[in-house]
């Protein structure tokens, strides 16, 4: 926060409150605890003072005021239960409820319902309305899914305004006028917003329901567990409810740094991982020529046979894993153990993009702002990526920036759904973002528009990097890559004017065909714009899966071990195992699937599906496959062993989004029976290879890892708390959520890039790195 | 006429003699809605007197000096509203002019400024415009005022070619756009901030204030609303100056106003009389008394939105505050007279059905609220009412009345609340005798009936 400011101090009900100026009466209340019920007020959207459900009484004021519309003024005198509020209270409640349905007994929200509880609260105890309620059809479907029952409805505007004001999609209206008010649908703006359930969880009343949702339960059958959702990277907060081992929706659990209170759709309603019928729910292995169902005992045994069989004829070098995306963090260090430690191979690698391999010391490439920063962008550029569908709650959290004035730029093959607000929309072939990002750069260089003391302090690197781009330019590479060569270098000059410009890509553009030195050319054109250091400028690649980052970060690498420690620093973690880790480096994902190894352990991956005829070829004639899995997937079908493991929303562990978020995820549920968490099923694995782990829960895991890997140094599930922590997790500084950042972090700013860029941190001039594949 | 009416009798030597015509100077001039008529009358002259002797500062002091009253409702003193205007605001002003006239009972902006005498508001819009130094002025016209938008929309065009809009205005230096706009039917687009919403293309929804239209307004830039008659009176302001102009009037009610008479009188119409005319004056004097000799059960005086007046009452003055006094207000100056063959009841359902047609249903009191009370009313009025409808009217109304999100909410309460009141035994007989205590549905015997005044 900025300068100190003076707080205002207001009475109310008797007790003192002292609040910023701007205060809303409703917010300082609720500092008291003291409960003002609202209907159209959403703390995350502006006050609009429909519904007058609100009402305190302000000493002074004739008549009842509006705590949702009224800001605190110096020794204000404010009663919540006077007979004046009492009164106009019981008024607003008694005119909802006169139009309003009696299908309490049906309704989905019965139990979780403003209206139920704010009555029972706050309403009359009858009404002395004796005449004709409104009556519509109900429901009617105003998308696929989801339906409106407008008798129901209250009129607060809420989903209206969310889909205006917050999503900026098209969606629900407010549709003709007084007592005939409705909410609806226009008939050529359909509602198929993939922010759509928020207006469910948001609307007060029973009038939007969840179609998957319609009379399957009662709010208090629900087992709801905080924990966080596992659906994509951004990490959003949830409560998984769940009705008898069934999960039946995910709710928001609001972490202001991270999803403000909102959801995605496929968050909130894809259950389906978890509910499907058709999980594994034995361990299968393969019996002349089929998959047959096995004990765990005999699955866990025969995978410890063959993996010394094969060790002992071909070597521990022809043994190899593939570790996951989706997994806790816990699974992935364990993974990256078995392998390294027990089986004694740097084979171990996951379906990750291409990032310059880091140097000694390096610290990982990552988003170096966070997702609360892109608030305070002037510029936000999208390459290559579509937030929209790959990190929806990012998408919203840029929409809210647009409202607050950033120009936003999408830079991507395909239209997008945020191309309607964007400032200006760039478009080129698929697989060109690397050349477009080059075009960008090119044209930095040559204008050239570099500026800042990264650029200034390191001019022979940069002359050295404007060299080694010579043979190429701005309308070479724009022409390759089928994009506007105008449009690109009018946007490099508006990135090198930004106030502040956030630059991001996706992470899989980098495993394009030119996309190779993508993430360092980002990284540089960030740098030489000077778009960095401070809020609301930095860079960095949006990652693919709920754990992508994690997974790089427990060291799911073939060259470096967690913590992106390299190989040949591995004396104190195999002191600390016990054991000798091999110093060479081991093969990647592609080399192993290239035919590299004789046996391949695959971890909630499914290779198969992005493989190629060949790599198919050879999975199939692999000595062994061992995978441990969900669901019969196709790498599953081609397995020696299956071993059914569980959901995120069965176990417990940590993930770490993709602004690198370290979060506490919770069991919700019991395991499926039959199947085990991953962490269990490597332990198994482990002890069947007589190696001895005794982990008895991932706790313990956590523990080692913050011990062990100096990434991850001091994390702790207390200190993880309810809403997680973002790395670096000692930072001195913190932002205005109190979390530590980077931005804020001057030190490991500099230290990431010098290190991780020019792996060069003994503070000479470092060199900028040379662009991939340029001759040197 | 014996007396002058609206004027304190010291002020005996008027400049303008008893009855001014401030804005009505011109009506029944044939042809007087063409820009050529119009300045072969003295149009358009004020506007030159404005641009050449006046900055625009002075303009506005001048308006404060003469008094002169925002007419829309709410009479807001015209000059300081302007002066609110904030002055180092960086973004463009607009003034907006109030044509959306739909106050039952109000009918002067339209028929003797919009479709009679265009010229005259365009010729206010061009120097308030000046006075405030906005560059863009809209009018915003009811939609379901079709001659009057085409009057305006001609009259503005013909101010083009004459050169009096656009660039440079009479060699003044002074630009001007005027766009008409022709709103799409509610009677909520008159509130001055779902006007601006519904100007902006949006749903006619008053807005949360503050920020107030000054500061915020249209297209969250300052923004000045006055009514048509407000904004026609400036005119004469200019020409005649603003101490005549002040000296009509009361002391704190000045000049003149378009008073709309309407309902059982034998002359209904617009009459320019003074501010603080008595309501007799009017009713008699100019609307000829009640229709077939009857009597007065009860008048309206300043739109549907204000409470009734009873007879004992009619020796008001019809100033803003004496009118106040009087347990009313001005409002719209649409005073609507009611015989006493009138059904009360039946008259107060119609007022209702209009507020729960128009409500814009926005906030719950109101929207809930007026629903509500028609099916009370219309179960009262049918006589097939309970006695404790009568409280409970009452009620619900006390549970609207200062509640609502904007004054609409308050105005659908007035007549059922003054009403019930007035003639409370006439509710009552409703209830008793099952049907209306006069009029053609009268039923049962009339019990010590009529006004309990
Ligand atoms: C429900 C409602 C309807 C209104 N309708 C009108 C109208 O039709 N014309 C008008 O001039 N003012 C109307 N007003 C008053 C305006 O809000 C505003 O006060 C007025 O235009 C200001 O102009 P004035 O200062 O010149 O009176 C209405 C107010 C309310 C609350
Ligand atoms: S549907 Fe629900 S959220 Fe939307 S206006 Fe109605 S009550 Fe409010
Ligand atoms: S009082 Fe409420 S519902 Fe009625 S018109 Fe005003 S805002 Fe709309
Ligand atoms: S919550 Fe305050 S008016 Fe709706």
């Amino acid at each position: 926060m900025g300068e100190q400011q003076e707080l205002v101090t207001i009475t109310i009900d008797g007790r003192e409150v002292s609040v910023p100026p701007g205060t809303l009466l409703w917010e300082a209340a609720r500092q008291l605890d003291i409960e003002i019920p609202i209907y159209c007020y959403h703390p995350k959207m502006d006050p609009l003072g429909a519904c007058r459900m609100c009402f305190v009484e302000v000493k002074g004021m004739p008549k009842p005021m509006t705590a949702c519309t009224t800001t605190v003024t110096p020794n204000m005198v404010v009663s919540t239960d006077s007979p004046m509020v009492k009164k106009s209270r019981r008024g607003t409640l008694e005119f909802l409820l006169i139009n309003h349905p009696l299908d309490c007994p049906i309704c989905d929200k019965g139990g979780e319902c403003d209206l139920q509880d704010f009555t029972l609260r706050h309403g009359p105890g009858g009404t002395r309305f004796d005449l004709y309620k409104r009556h519509y059809v109900k429901p009617i479907a105003v998308s696929d899914r989801v339906l409106l029952d407008r008798e129901r409805c209250i009129a607060c505007q809420r989903c209206v305004r969310f889909c205006q004001d917050v999503a900026m999609e098209n969606g629900l209206v407010m549709m003709e006028r007084g007592f005939k008010t409705e909410v609806g649908v226009e008939e050529d703006a359909p509602f198929d917003s993939i922010f759509s359930g928020n207006v469910v969880e948001m609307c007060p009343v029973g009038a939007l329901t969840a179609k998957s949702y319609r009379f399957v339960t009662r709010p208090w059958e629900l087992k709801r567990t905080a924990s966080v959702c596992g659906q994509c990277s951004v990490g959003c907060n949830v409560l998984v409810d769940v009705r008898v081992n069934k999960v039946l929706r995910q709710y928001s659990r609001t972490n202001d740094s991270i999803d403000e209170g909102f959801l995605c759709d496929r968050g909130r309603w894809n259950t389906e991982l978890v509910n499907s019928p058709q999980r594994l729910r034995t361990p299968l292995i393969r019996r002349n020529g089929a998959l047959e169902p096995a004990t765990w005992e005999e699955a866990l045994q025969l995978v410890a046979q063959r993996l010394r069989a094969v060790a002992s004829t071909h070597g521990a070098s022809a043994i190899g894993g593939i570790g996951s995306t989706h997994t806790t963090n816990e699974e992935a260090y364990l993974f990256q153990k078995l392998l390294r430690a027990g089986l004694g191979t740097n084979n171990v690698d996951h379906f990750h993009g291409r990032f310059p391999a880091m140097e000694r010391n390096g610290l990982p490439w990552v988003w170096t702002d966070s997702i609360a920063g892109l608030e305070k962008a002037s510029h936000i550029v999208l390459l290559g990526t579509d937030t929209y569908n790959r990190q929806p709650i990012v998408d919203l959290r840029i929409r809210r920036a647009i409202r607050k004035g950033t120009r936003v730029y999408v830079v991507t093959p395909e239209p997008s759904r945020l191309d309607r607000l964007a400032a200006g929309t760039i478009r080129y072939n698929e697989g060109q973002t690397g050349a477009v990002s080059r075009a960008l750069l090119s044209a930095v260089l040559s204008e050239p528009l570099t500026r800042g003391d990264f650029a200034t302090k390191r001019a022979a690197s940069v002359a050295a990097l404007r060299d080694s781009l010579a043979h190429t330019n701005t309308e070479a590479l724009a022409a390759f890559a089928g994009a506007d060569a105008t449009a690109l270098r009018a946007l490099a000059r508006e990135i090198a004017q930004a106030d502040g410009a956030v630059l991001l890509y996706d992470e899989m553009a980098t495993r394009e065909s030119t996309g190779e030195t993508l993430a360092q050319d980002v990284l540089q054109l960030a740098l030489l714009t000077d778009n960095f250091g401070r809020p609301g400028a930095g860079t960095g690649p949006l990652m693919e899966d709920n754990n992508s980052l994690g997974a790089r970060d427990m060291g799911l690498l073939p060259d470096q071990l967690p913590g992106y420690r390299m190989l040949a620093d591995g004396a104190a973690l195999a002191q600390a195992w016990g054991m000798t880790l091999p110093d060479t480096a081991g093969m990647d994902y592609d080399a192993m699937l290239a035919g590299g190894v004789r046996a391949l352990y695959v971890m909630g991956a499914d290779p198969a599906r992005h493989a190629t005829p060949e790599q198919l070829a050879q999975l199939e004639a692999l000595d062994l496959l061992v995978v441990q899995e969900l669901f019969l997937t196709e790498t599953a079908k081609r397995a020696t062993v299956v071993l059914p493991a569980v959901a995120y929303m069965e176990k417990d562990g940590t993930f770490t989004n993709t602004e690198r978020a370290v979060q506490v995820v919770r069991r919700a549920m019991q395991e499926l029976p039959g199947a085990r968490a991953d962490w269990q099923i490597l332990i198994g694995v482990a002890n069947a290879l007589g190696l001895g782990w005794r982990y008895g829960s991932p706790l313990e895991v956590l523990a080692e890892i913050g011990r062990l890997v100096p990434l991850y140094a001091g994390i702790s599930r207390r200190g993880l708390g309810a809403e997680g922590v973002r790395w670096p997790f000692s930072a001195g500084e913190s932002d205005a959520t109190g979390k530590p950042t980077l931005v804020g972090s001057p030190h490991l700013t500099w230290t990431m890039v010098e290190h991780g860029v020019t792996g060069n941190g003994d503070g000479a001039e470092p060199a900028l790195p040379r662009a991939h594949g340029e001759q040197g | 006429m014996s007396e002058t009416p609206g004027t304190t009798p010291a002020n005996n030597s008027l400049p303008l003699g008893p009855t001014p015509r401030f804005l009505t100077r011109n009506f029944g001039v044939p042809g007087i809605d063409r820009i050529e008529v119009y300045r072969q009358h003295g149009g358009y002259e004020s506007l030159a007197k404005a641009l050449t002797q006046f900055e625009p500062d002075a303009l506005v002091e001048e308006v404060k000096k003469s008094g002169l009253r925002g007419r829309g409702g709410a009479g807001f003193a015209t000059g300081m509203k302007w002066g609110f205007l904030p002055k180092d605001n960086p973004k463009p002003r607009y003034l907006c002019v109030n044509a959306d006239e739909s106050e039952p009972g109000t009918f002067k902006d339209r028929v003797m400024i919009m479709e009679v005498c265009p010229h005259l508001l365009v010729e206010g819009t061009i120097i308030s415009s000046f006075a405030t130094k906005v560059h863009h002025a809209f009018i915003y016209v009811r939609g379901e005022l079709p001659l009057a938008e085409r009057q305006m929309a001609r009259a503005v065009r013909e101010a083009y070619d004459a050169g009096l809009l656009g660039k440079n205005i009479l060699g003044s230096g002074f630009d001007l756009d005027i766009t008409v706009h022709r709103g799409a039917g509610a009677y909520i687009c008159g509130e001055e901030s779902a006007l601006l919403e519904s100007l902006e293309g949006k749903r006619g929804y008053p807005r949360l204030k503050p920020p107030f239209p000054a500061v915020v307004g249209l297209y969250s830039s300052p923004t000045v609303i006055n009514n048509v008659e407000t904004i026609a009176t400036v005119p004469a302001v200019v020409e005649h100056g603003a101490d005549v102009y002040a000296a009509y009037g009361t002391e704190k009610s000045k000049g003149t106003r378009l008073y709309c008479l309407s309902g059982h009188v034998e002359r209904p119409g617009n009459y320019e009389l003074p501010l603080g005319v008595p309501l007799r004056t009017l009713i008699e004097d100019y609307g000829g008394g009640v229709r077939g000799g009857r009597q007065v059960k009860a008048v309206v005086p300043g739109g549907s939105s204000t409470p009734f007046l009873k007879p004992s009452q009619l020796d008001t003055p019809l100033d803003y505050e004496s009118v106040a006094a009087a347990g009313s207000m001005l409002g719209s100056a649409g005073v609507i007279v009611l015989d006493d063959q009138t059904c009360i009841v039946g008259a107060v359902l119609r007022m209702t059905e209009f507020y729960r047609d128009e409500s814009c249903g926005k906030c719950t009191p109101c929207r809930e609220g007026t629903f509500w009370l028609v099916q009370l009313l219309e179960r009262l009025e049918a006589g097939h009412g309970k006695e404790s409808d009568i409280p409970l009217l009452a009620d619900i109304c006390d549970n609207i009345f200062g509640r609502s999100f904007c004054p609409l909410g308050d105005a659908a309460t007035m007549s059922i609340v003054s009403s019930i009141k007035l003639f409370y035994n006439e509710y009552l007989h409703h209830v008793t005798a099952h049907g209306c205590l006069v009029g053609p549905r009268a039923r049962g015997v009339a019990v010590g009936a009529g006004a309990n005044v």
